[in-house]
Formats: structure tokens, sequence, C-alpha cells
């Protein structure tokens, strides 16, 4: 998952990214204002924006207006200093999907930010099932018919993504947007030497559901009929 | 507290004026036709007395006495009459009260009239010396002289009928007027006065949560309302700003230590979410250091500008300013010459200022030190203090990045950051040059700033001076 920070106080967005980055695992960019936020929310690669209400050129409002009105349907999680009742209504009408008061606690964001990605992708419960593979979202480990699978941190990030859109062809460029921040050199055969590890350890534990390589267009979560 | 009515006091105040207008009026014809049937009146006596001169007839006795003959007579039955001798003796009278007639005027000689009451009518009389002549064929043509003294009364109750009913028109005249006019008044009064009635309705809707204020068109079309209008139109605008500004400065310091509460609070949660090594734990310590370090700052300048916005002036406080640049400068060359950049002062006037020592330096080092951080390496600050006749100037001329056109109206603004996140990194708050406002203007100075993009920024401060020993305790 790809989060996108916009927030001009430096330490506070660092702050996040890292606790997004150690606790969900997700890969985090950061913007310190208003204009360079919306332009990257363009990319439409983002699983979630994070928007401060307070920004030098275009403030958090402004951008969700914009999101909005290009039909982008990214979850929005806006932070605000001030939470006059008038404000957060002007807030969720204008399309963001939650708020939170600062000081607020890591711990309630990073929460707030995974339910807000589950609810984006359709799903609102944290563990995800597809035949006897489950995926707990809160514990980001993997079981298959309740053994656990060993993942690394990255095979856990693809597979959860992968697991959220199953049965669906996603390109190894769209893997890297989402699993990536922009610092990370991207390069798609380190997608392909993951998949590969991931086949594998599916294959370790008896799970007859794999991952098909779809030449040229990208990759596919595949159960076998009988377990759907 | 009781309060009166501009309205009423006019209506009753006018309806006085006309009431006593009428009565005086009133009184006035009344008095008038008084006199008039006054004067009738005793010409009536006189000719009644005359007529009863004319009724003394001699008596045809031996004495030759005259006598009141009263078939010559024809008078009002009620009206009282005598004729008397020199002696004194009756010669003849009104058959009614003469008694008292006489017992009222019998005393006395003098001719003339006279009131006198009798069982509470009222009577006036007349009393004059006649000279009767008889006998005119007997004694040669001359006859004989016999003078007598009348006396002829009449109740003056039917004068007083007359006058009433002479003047009564004008008071019942005057009495409708009176209720017509009053009417009238209240009317155009009431009507007149809406204007004032509409500017006080709208005043009193006004409050701090609404503010609006539009005077009504009549209201503006009144001489004498339309500068109190106005001017409470400016004061509710002036003081809607002060509101405003107030409100936004209370969001505005909200926001900033709400921010800074979460940085830290985000770093201390980062820092205990896993076990972390000694390093890391270092690393984030130092953090946390900073983070309290630019909190701290940030509330001192919140304070500092509190307090020089709030409190006046403490009068005799005053520095000189060329002393407060040479000080400032020496504390920043070490970060001028890390950054490259030459930092040259000339203060060779003295300009003693109004401006306490500490704040002048304040006020040096904000403007000095934006000039610093806003330089390129191998760029040039310049101080200058100038002194104009009474006024000292401090000019700061730098060759940095310059302010953006859009943003110069506001830099004086609290917590406006022309770019918000590098002045975040370098730690301001955004208030420094609303502090060095606030400084120059509790001296009475102005602050002023020319800047263009690329080229770099010039910051003028204009103090007056004050006199040298006027009470200086500071500086020097």
């Amino acid at each position: 998952m790809r989060v996108l920070i916009v927030e001009d106080e430096v330490r506070l967005a660092n702050n996040i990214a890292e606790a997004l980055r150690q606790r969900c695992g997700f890969a985090v960019d950061c913007a310190e204002d208003g204009g360079d936020g919306l332009a990257l929310t363009e990319y439409q690669h983002y699983d979630l924006l994070l928007l401060d209400l307070m920004l030098p050129g275009l403030d958090g409002l402004g951008i969700v207006r914009q999101v909005r009105r290009r039909k982008d349907m990214t979850p929005i999680l806006i932070l605000t200093a001030r939470d006059e009742p008038a404000q957060v209504v002007e807030l969720l009408d204008a399309g963001a999907d939650d708020y939170l008061t600062k000081p607020f606690d890591l711990g309630e964001l990073l929460a707030r930010a995974k339910a807000l990605i589950r609810r984006g992708k359709g799903v609102s419960h944290p563990v995800l099932t597809l035949g006897r593979i489950s995926v707990n979202t809160v514990e980001q480990t993997v079981r298959c018919a309740g053994q656990l699978v060993d993942l690394s941190p990255t095979e856990y990030r693809l597979f959860e993504y992968l697991i959220f859109r199953p049965r669906a062809i996603v390109s190894a460029r769209e893997l890297l947007e989402h699993l990536y921040d922009y610092n990370w050199q991207h390069h798609s055969n380190v997608i392909e030497a993951h998949i590969s590890n991931l086949r594998k350890k599916l294959r370790t534990v008896g799970e007859e559901t794999t991952i098909a390589t779809i030449r040229g267009r990208g990759y596919r979560l595949e159960a076998p009929e009988k377990q759907l | 507290m009781k309060t009166t009515s501009l309205g009423r006091q006019l209506i009753a105040g006018v309806l006085l004026a006309e009431f006593i207008c009428a009565a005086s009026f009133s009184g006035v014809a009344v008095m008038h036709e008084m006199h008039g049937h006054r004067r009738a009146f005793d010409v009536m006596l006189r000719g009644r007395g005359d007529s009863l001169l004319g009724a003394v007839q001699d008596a045809e006795d031996p004495d030759d006495n005259v006598t009141v003959d009263p078939t010559e007579l024809v008078v009002p039955r009620q009206d009282l009459y005598q004729v008397l001798s020199p002696t004194g003796r009756v010669l003849g009278q009104s058959p009614a009260t003469a008694a008292e007639l006489l017992a009222h005027l019998g005393g006395t000689n003098k001719p003339g009239y006279f009131n006198f009451t009798v069982n509470g009518t009222w009577y006036r009389t007349i009393r004059f010396n006649g000279v009767r002549v008889i006998d005119r064929e007997e004694n040669g043509g001359v006859g004989l002289r016999r003078p007598v003294t009348v006396l002829y009364a009449s109740p003056t109750n039917g004068m007083w009928h007359q006058t009433i009913e002479a003047v009564q028109f004008y008071i019942v005249a005057s009495a409708v007027l009176l209720a017509v006019t009053g009417l009238a008044l209240v009317w155009f009064l009431r009507r007149r006065l809406s204007p004032l009635q509409e500017l006080a309705a709208i005043a009193a809707r006004v409050s701090t949560r609404s503010w609006d204020f539009v005077p009504p068109a009549a209201v503006l079309r009144t001489s004498e309302l339309a500068p109190i209008a106005l001017s409470m139109d400016e004061l509710l605008k002036g003081l809607r700003q002060a509101f405003e500004r107030q409100r936004q400065l209370t969001g505005d310091a909200a926001h900033e230590l709400k921010t800074s509460i979460a940085v830290l609070k985000s770093s201390l949660q980062l820092l205990s979410m896993s076990p972390r090594t000694t390093d890391q734990y270092a690393a984030g310590l130092d953090g946390l250091q900073s983070d309290t370090e630019r909190m701290e700052e940030l509330a001192s300048r919140m304070l500092a500008l509190a307090r020089l916005e709030e409190a006046p002036a403490e009068p005799g406080e005053s520095c000189e300013l060329q002393v407060a640049v040479q000080a400032v400068a020496e504390r920043l060359r070490p970060l001028a010459a890390l950054k490259q950049v030459v930092l040259d002062v000339c203060a060779r006037d003295t300009a003693r200022v109004a401006i306490p020592a500490d704040d002048a330096e304040v006020l040096c080092s904000n403007l000095m030190m934006n000039a610093l951080q806003h330089s390129l390496p191998g760029g040039h600050v310049s101080a200058r203090i100038q002194l104009h006749g009474s006024i000292g100037e401090l000019h700061i001329v730098d060759q940095g990045e310059g302010i953006p056109e859009a943003a110069l109206p506001h830099i004086f603004e609290r917590f406006y950051r022309a770019d918000r996140s590098r002045s975040r990194n370098s730690g301001g708050a955004g208030l420094g040059l609303s502090i060095c406002k606030a400084i120059v203007e509790r001296a009475n100075g102005t602050i002023h700033i020319q800047s263009v993009v690329g080229k770099g920024t010039e910051v003028w401060v204009t103090v007056p001076t004050t006199p040298p020993h006027d009470g200086a305790s500071l500086g020097g």
C-alpha cells in the first residue's frame, strides 16, 4: 500500500511516515505544500491520502475538492489543528472520509489509515480470506488452513495488495507504484523475484492458490475453482 | 434606569408651549373685552346717573328743596340709586336696598367709580355731584342752584356675562386649534422621528455575533443622524476587524501550539512503538530536544508579542539604536561567516529612541537574522543608522532571494510565512516581523519593507528620537 502525506510540518510528516512504514509496511511519500501534494495525487497510485488542513499554497480542503472533482475515489484522511464543527462538516461534505485533530495518537492514526484503505478496497474486516488462505492485515500475517506462512515484509505487502483484488490482473508497474515510495529505484525484476518467492512459500504449505504470470500484462492471484 | 422618550418630551413640550400661548391669548382677550365692557358700563352708569339727575325736580315746598320724581325716571329694576343733598339728606332713592348702598358709600364724598358687593352681587357705582337749577322764572331767569350728590349703582354680573360671551369664541377656537395641532404634531413628530427610531432599532441588533449595521437611507438623509450612523458604521467595521483579527490570532496560535504538540507526541509514540537500539533512542531524544526548543521559542515569541501589544511602553525607557545594531551584528558575525555573507554595519550617528534596549536588540536581531537567512553565499548584508533631523532611521539591505510580491502585504501578519515549509525548517514561527512592527509602533515609528524577487530586500525603520537625558536609564 502506498500513502501520500501532505504536511508542512516536516518533523510531523516524517514521524507519521516512519510509523506507517514500520508498523503497516506501507510505502509513504511526503509533500510539504498543497500544490506539490495535488500534483502527486494525479498519478492515482496512492491507496490513502493523508492531508494537513492548513498548508502553504493549496489547503487541504482545496486538495480534497480537486481530487474528488477528478472522480478519484482514493480514501482521504485529514489532519487538522482546528476542530470547529462547521469546518469538519465542510470537509466531510467536500469528500474527505475521516479526520483527526492534532495532537493525535499515532496508534489511532495508523488504525484509521488501515481501516480507510480496507474500506477503499471494499473490505470492512481486517481479515481477508480467499479459499483456505486468510490474511490478517492487523497482524500482517498470512495463514493457509490455520498454518502460518512465513513471509518477508515485502512478500507480505505484495500478497496483501493482490488479495484485495483476487483474480484481477495487476501489472508489475502498478505493484511497484503501490508498494514503493518514490525514493525507491523502480525495477520490475525485483517484483518478479518476490513473486517467485511467494509462489514457492505457498507451495511449501500445500496451497493450490498461486500467482499466475500473464505475459505482457502482469500478475493474477488464482484460486482453484473447487475452493471458491 | 428610567428612560425618557425624546418624542414624548418634544410633544409634551410643544403642547405645553401651545397651551400657554392659547391661555395667554385667551387671557389677553378676556382682559381686553373686560376693559371695553367696563368703559361702556361706566359710560352707561354716567348716563343713568345723568338721567337720575334729570329726574331731580323742584319739590315745590317752602324751602325750595329738590326731590327725585320717580315718574320721570325709567331705570332697570335691579339698579340702585340715591340722590343726596350737600347736608346728607336723602332726596330720593331706589325702592330696594338703598340702605345698603348708603351703608357702603354714604360716608365718603369723593366723586368717581366704586365697586362693592351686597349679598354676593357685585355692583359698580358712580358718584358725582351735580347742580339742579330751580325756580328760574321766579328769580329773574337765574334760578336757585341746588347742588346734589348722585349715587348710582348697577350690578356688574351682566357685564361679566357679556365679556365671557364675547371671548367664548376665542377660547373655544384656541382649544380646538390646540387639539388639532396637538394631534398633527404627534403624527408629524412620529413621522419625522422615525429615522431616529430605525437607527436605534438597527443599532440595538448589533452584537459580537451579528455585525450587520446598514443605516437606512432615511437616516443618512438626516443631517443630524448621518454623522452618528456613519461613525457607528466606521466604528463597527473597525471593531469587527479587530474581533476577527483576534479570532484569527487565537486560531492561528492554537494551530501552531497543537501542531508543535503533535510533533512531540508523535515523536514520542514513534520511539516507543517498537524496541530500539541505544543509538536510535539517542537520535530520537535529540529530535525531541529540538522539538521542545522550538516549542519554547514559539511560546516565548507569542508571549513577547502579547506583551508588546497589550501593555503601553513605559515612559522614559530609551536606548541608542546604533548600540543595539552593533551588539547584534557582533553576535551574528559567526553565522554570517558560516553562510559566507558579508555583514556590513555603518552606525556612526547617535540615534536615541524611545525603545527599551532589549526590544531594540530583538528588533535588530530579527531583521538582520532574516536578511542573513535569506542571503546566498557570497551575498552582502548592510545595516545603517542615519539621523534625518529628529528621525532616526535603520536601513537594512540584503541581496537575498527577496519576497514574492503577493506575500508582501501579509509579511507583518502574525504567523504568516511567505514560504512556510522553509521557515518551519529554519525554526521561524512567522512572528518575527510582527514583533518588529509592534516594537517600532510602540515608539511611534514606522517599518516598511521593499523587495524584489531574486534581487533582495530592503527594510526601513524610522523612529522619532528622544532627548538624550530624558530619564534614560538603559543603553547609552
